[in-house]
């Protein structure tokens, strides 16, 4: 297991260098994407239209802060992930996007172990419920996108942080995922206990 | 009614209380017995990076509380658990649960996080059609009102399931009821923010069980014993394999996968057997309280108060 410094833009072989339990901490621009903004990237690039962000060499967060607002600009007050396996079905976009680390919490399925591996990239598990930790490293918010349509928790914040961890590497781009494994020990432990 | 209740339960006060329930003892915190099974918890935890889990939790839970900032950036679907005998005007209640918390939503206690289930059109301010959602109980005999605040996370919810079971299906010493219930928990696996707790609620017909298993895990406190020993056992055995399986603080692996296990039973018909289980995430932002007469308020989730 290793502990690694991560900064935004970030290159294939960095990611590639990694394996599932190693340790991160991320410097540089993240951007914050749930449902509907995963959502209306996809109809976007569907309709061959311009993306609001070049999310290549990028870290999207899953996650919806609670935000303030002082002298007019925006505060990240409390920030933490949201659950991933929602974003499931845009992994491969979400990979041809050339986004180089996903980070939320849960862990995600097959079509996105399938997608780092293919397009280099990593999946990392950050805290649950643990926003007011996460937040101390959002240093300020530089954009946001959608806000007025989508709302606070679904618009897309860009934000920049400094030495944000330990997060874990839940996937690799080697195909392993820690959240794979634990379920399939989970699940012969089941059919030991309750056999067909 | 003595002058005396009529103040106790006045609007002002009311909403008075229900702010400072809401503002200092549900969204900047979790409940006194949650963050005792939390440090219980890591003190026996085996994996080091569990324990570290444990640790970063625990550590925000104190750091929001310093703060006076949302434990959590996420605050959940609010239910108000409202239980009285007499003297207590639940219109103006409602009136002040609904405001309280949109005015908490302003002053960044709460994310606005409250949208149309169809268009996904977020209110802004956590107000909606059903928002909160209320439940009553009338009883006679109460001399108190009980306001219980849950604002339940709903990444939790994702994991919930639910079955109508045949007796056959239910098996020998409810094996079959135990699997489903195991099964539930591997497919959620770290997406309820584990350690979680899990109400199960047996019984009734489907919306009896779902309501049962819902209150069981966020009315009760996860340190009780169910008073019905067969249940009891259930849910001391359900506990220790799930806390086998693995899955861990985060779904990082450890042996913390579920703090409490609480199950709600119902009569149910001869042909069936509902069954509903149901995740709280470990971020347990509940909080009840109960007004007398007199003014006295009781916090009944406190470690040193009864019951």
């Amino acid at each position: 297991m290793k502990s690694v410094n991560l900064v935004t833009p970030i290159a294939r072989e960095e990611v590639t260098k990694l394996d599932a339990g190693d340790v991160v901490y991320i410097s540089g621009v993240v951007y914050t994407a749930r449902d509907m903004a995963h959502l209306r990237l996809k109809r976007l690039l569907a309709n061959k239209e311009s993306l609001p962000e070049d999310f290549e060499g990028g870290v999207i967060f899953h996650a919806g802060p609670v935000v303030k607002k002082d002298d007019g600009s925006w505060r990240i007050w409390v920030i933490g992930p949201t659950t991933s396996a929602r974003m499931e079905p845009y992994a491969d976009m979400v990979g041809k996007l050339g986004v180089r680390a996903i980070v939320g919490k849960g862990g995600m399925g097959e079509s996105t172990i399938k997608s780092l591996a293919e397009y280099g990239g990593v999946y990392l598990l950050a805290a649950p419920g643990c926003g007011v930790i996460h937040s101390r490293a959002v240093k300020k918010v530089l954009r946001v996108h959608w806000l007025e349509e989508m709302g606070v928790p679904e618009a897309i914040w860009v934000m920049e942080v400094s030495n944000w961890g330990p997060l874990v590497v839940g996937m690799d781009t080697h195909g392993q995922s820690i959240f794979k494994d634990i379920a399939q020990k989970a699940t012969a432990l089941k059919e030991e206990w309750f056999p067909a | 009614m003595s002058v005396s209740s009529q103040d106790a339960f006045s609007k002002p006060l009311l909403r008075e209380r229900v702010s400072s329930l809401l503002r200092e003892r549900v969204a900047t915190t979790i409940s006194p017995d949650v963050m005792r099974l939390m440090k219980k918890a890591r003190a026996e935890e085996t994996s080091s990076s569990a324990r570290e889990m444990l640790n970063t939790q625990i550590e925000n839970v104190v750091m929001a509380q310093e703060q006076g900032k949302p434990v959590c950036q996420s605050p959940g679907f609010p239910t108000a658990y409202i239980r009285y005998g007499g003297c207590v005007n639940i219109s103006e209640l409602a009136e002040v649960l609904r405001e309280e918390i949109v005015s908490a939503t302003k002053d960044g206690f709460l994310r606005p996080s409250m949208v149309h289930p169809l268009t996904r059109k977020n209110t802004g301010d956590n107000s909606g059609i059903g928002v909160p959602n209320i439940e009553l109980e009338h009883d006679a005999s109460l001399d108190f009102l009980e306001v219980i605040i849950s604002f339940k996370g709903c990444g939790a919810e994702l994991g919930n399931a639910m079955r109508i079971f045949t007796p056959a299906q239910i098996g020998e010493d409810a094996a079959g009821i135990k699997e489903f219930v195991i099964d539930t928990v591997i497919k959620a696996g770290g997406k309820p923010c584990p350690p979680f707790a899990i109400g199960i609620g047996i019984g009734g017909q489907m919306d009896v069980a779902a309501k049962l298993s819902r209150r069981a895990v966020s009315i009760r406190k996860w340190t009780d014993r169910n008073p019905d020993p067969g249940l009891a056992a259930m849910e001391t055995e359900l506990l220790t394999m799930i806390n086998q399986l693995g899955i861990g603080p985060g779904g990082i692996g450890g042996k913390t996968t579920a703090l409490a296990v609480k199950i709600g039973m119902s009569h149910t018909h001869t042909a069936i057997c509902p069954v509903a289980v149901n995740f709280y995430c470990w971020v347990a932002r509940r909080a009840g309280m109960r007004i007398y007469p007199d003014g006295r308020t009781q916090y009944p989730f406190d470690e040193e108060a009864s019951p």
